[in-house]
């Protein structure tokens, strides 16, 4: 366990860090609720014009996946601090492109009526059918691009950290332990690890993402620029996939960095745990294609490998995360607690959600259930009951050992409730995919409404429950100016 | 059916994952060392993970046998019927919508604007097949239809406010 830093420094970090916690803690919860009021008009309880629903659609995804990046980096930022020296000016930086980011997105949205969904894909911004004009196109897609700079610029500097510590991102995964030329116990934290597999994938996601968002920009200022759909299209899943992805990559950070103090056993990178991780990232790069299984002028090995791949990438957490996570915890006397019970419950959203991912990445049956709400089922599952309570389980850990501060039958409650209320959300979405309920629909017929209202209503305990996380949290960023830090963290165990 | 049958295989998996999650959680209170603990569980990863590739490998195998993207065999005398298909916001136009059961039909699908998706759905809202609908570019479904009645074309990629609206019919006879 890395703890070398100065008091000073540690409250000035955690300062940063409660800034990007809470903002992307507040943006969840915001966008849950958008969530919940599309799934009421779905589910024929809620008047909602078709305008108004597809402006949340993309508000709520926008907002979403920037908000769980948002926190997810600073869940990576924190423990990564701890071993290579990252630029604090960047970290801040990123958050204040991010801001500006989202304001114009925000604008865009609601002052000019922009509804692309999140997925934005060329050329939809610039021919809306009348919806929206240039300037919502535009202040959406520069905002994005800002937001994008933002955070390009803070894995450019995780890289260069990472570098001037270890010689090489390729050291940094630990291809030379590997190889054979360095010794296991030389290895890089898992820490480092997942942050360079994240430092890889996210500057050639956002790469691939800024130069369609340019593209787009363009286009929409002057139509006659013209572009290859198909290679919009791909540029835009190659950004929008691995940079969803990358938030349990960060995420999972927490995991392997909490459990270790909690039940006292080791988690250290040896060689299978590597390969792993190199595997992670050469099949998070490559594997955004099982988005284009319905694209049949796509090259076809490109689809079958698209599946394969796909297959391929349930091996790492299946075999070496999940199954490291439960072996740690297996009879170890672990004390449970809001933090370790959120870490745990990650863990199994994680793996759970991957199931219907690699159904859905089967060719056969992506013929019928892509673009069903199918799709959303599986991503909520992972994304909501694995990414997004790895940082929660963060929170109160940080405001555990930050500060001392105890949790209450209050956050018990939002624990059950959370957990219940996403399965609902996750379960309501793939029911609805087996009933071939098309996803992005502002309306539904009477046969999908059910589905749409039980969702609805696991969305409301799931606001519930992360208004409680965040009280406490908030509640942490008070109290924790006046109690110390230093103890709590060996009461964990 | 391919939906069915994709629910009750994620559900059974989706069931056994949370029965090992539980099941660790139940004995997570009990305190035994950690290194004697690894070796027996190292050793059944590499059962478990050899399993988990061979069980992927037969699942690959059998299911990339036959892909939607292949045209059928057509028996001599039974030449498909090509239908050109544009999307254009918000509608489908479709050289032909009427067709006979077990007539082998190739939908040719493009869009004139943004992209869409052409999902054709039966009488009781089952998907039956898709493809995207992409400007510039013609994607093929192959299908024969082998039930008579009133079929649907639902939009399945978001193309702009009237998205939903999207729905066109086929009738397909005896």
């Amino acid at each position: 366990m890395v703890t070398a830093i100065n008091k000073g420094e540690w409250k000035a970090k955690n300062n940063l860090i409660a800034t990007y916690l809470i903002i992307g803690g507040i943006v969840i919860a915001a966008m849950m609720i958008f969530g919940i009021l599309m799934l009421l008009a779905q589910g024929g309880v809620l008047d909602l014009p078709p305008a108004a629903f597809y402006q949340f659609l993309t508000i709520h995804g926008t907002g979403m996946v920037g908000g769980a990046a948002l926190a997810a980096s600073a869940v990576m930022w924190y423990f990564l601090s701890n071993y290579v020296e990252l630029s604090k000016k960047v970290f801040k930086l990123n958050l204040i492109l991010s801001l500006i980011g989202v304001v114009m997105v925000i604008i865009g949205v609601f002052s000019f009526k922009y509804a692309s969904a999140w997925t934005f894909l060329y050329p939809l911004p610039a021919l809306s059918g009348g919806a929206w004009g240039v300037t919502g196109a535009l202040l959406y897609l520069a905002g994005m691009l800002i937001l994008g700079v933002g955070f390009l610029l803070l894995y450019i500097d995780t890289g260069r950290a990472i570098i001037k510590k270890h010689g090489s991102l390729g050291k940094g995964l630990g291809w030379d332990v590997i190889s054979g030329k360095r010794a296991e116990k030389d290895a890089p934290s898992p820490t480092v690890v997942a942050s360079t597999m994240v430092t890889i994938v996210n500057v050639t996601a956002l790469t691939a993402g800024a130069t369609v968002l340019i593209m787009n920009i363009i286009n929409v200022v002057n139509p006659a620029f013209t572009f290859d759909p198909l290679l919009a299209k791909n540029l835009t899943y190659a950004f929008g996939h691995i940079f969803a992805n990358s938030i349990i990559y960060m995420g999972v950070i927490a995991v392997y960095e909490i459990l270790p103090r909690y039940t006292n056993r080791p988690w250290k990178s040896n060689r299978p745990f590597l390969i792993a991780w190199t595997m992670s990232t050469a099949f998070t790069l490559v594997i955004y294609t099982h988005h284009m299984l319905m694209d049949s002028v796509m090259p076809k090995w490109m689809l079958i490998m698209g599946q394969v791949l796909s297959y391929a990438n349930g091996l790492p957490v299946l075999v070496i995360t999940a199954y490291g996570a439960l072996m740690i915890i297996y009879k170890s006397g672990i004390q449970w607690d809001m933090a370790s019970g959120l870490i745990f419950m990650s863990m199994f959203g994680w793996v759970v959600g991957v199931v219907p991912a690699i159904v859905d990445a089967t060719i056969v049956v992506n013929h019928v259930m892509h673009n069903t709400k199918w799709v959303p089922g599986h991503f909520h599952m992972y994304m909501g009951l694995g990414a997004v309570v790895m940082i929660f389980g963060f929170i109160y850990y940080l405001s555990k050992v930050d500060s001392g501060l105890q949790t209450n039958g209050l956050d018990k409650i939002g624990f059950i409730s959370y957990t219940l209320g996403i399965i609902s959300v996750s379960v309501g979405f793939l029911l609805s995919g087996a009933i071939s309920t098309p996803r992005r629909w502002a309306t539904h017929f009477p046969e999908w409404m059910a589905p749409a209202v039980f969702g609805a209503i696991g969305g409301v305990l799931a606001v519930l429950a992360v208004t409680i996380f965040i009280i406490h949290f908030i509640r942490y960023v008070k109290v924790r100016r006046t109690t110390g830090s230093d103890i709590n963290e060996q009461k964990l165990a | 059916m391919v939906q069915t049958v994709a629910w009750m295989v994620s559900l059974i998996f989706m069931l056994m994952i949370a029965a090992v999650f539980g099941f660790v959680a139940f004995k997570s209170k009990e305190k035994r060392d950690y290194e004697p603990i690894k070796k027996k569980w190292y050793k059944a990863r590499t059962f478990y993970g050899a399993t988990l590739v061979v069980v992927m490998l037969v699942i690959t195998i059998y299911t990339l046998r036959e892909l939607p993207y292949n045209q059928p065999a057509y028996s001599a005398g039974n030449d498909p019927t090509l239908v050109d298909v544009e999307a254009i916001q918000f509608g489908w136009k479709m050289n032909e919508t009427e067709f006979k059961v077990g007539e082998p039909i190739e939908f040719h699908v493009t869009s004139t604007d943004v992209t869409h998706g052409f999902g054709i759905y039966d009488s009781e809202l089952n998907l039956l097949a898709q493809t995207q609908a992409m400007p510039e570019y013609t994607n093929k479904v192959y299908i024969t239809f082998d039930k008579p009645g009133t079929y649907e074309v639902l939009c399945l990629e978001y193309c702009g406010l009237a998205h939903h609206l999207m729905i066109s019919k086929i009738i397909v006879t005896e």
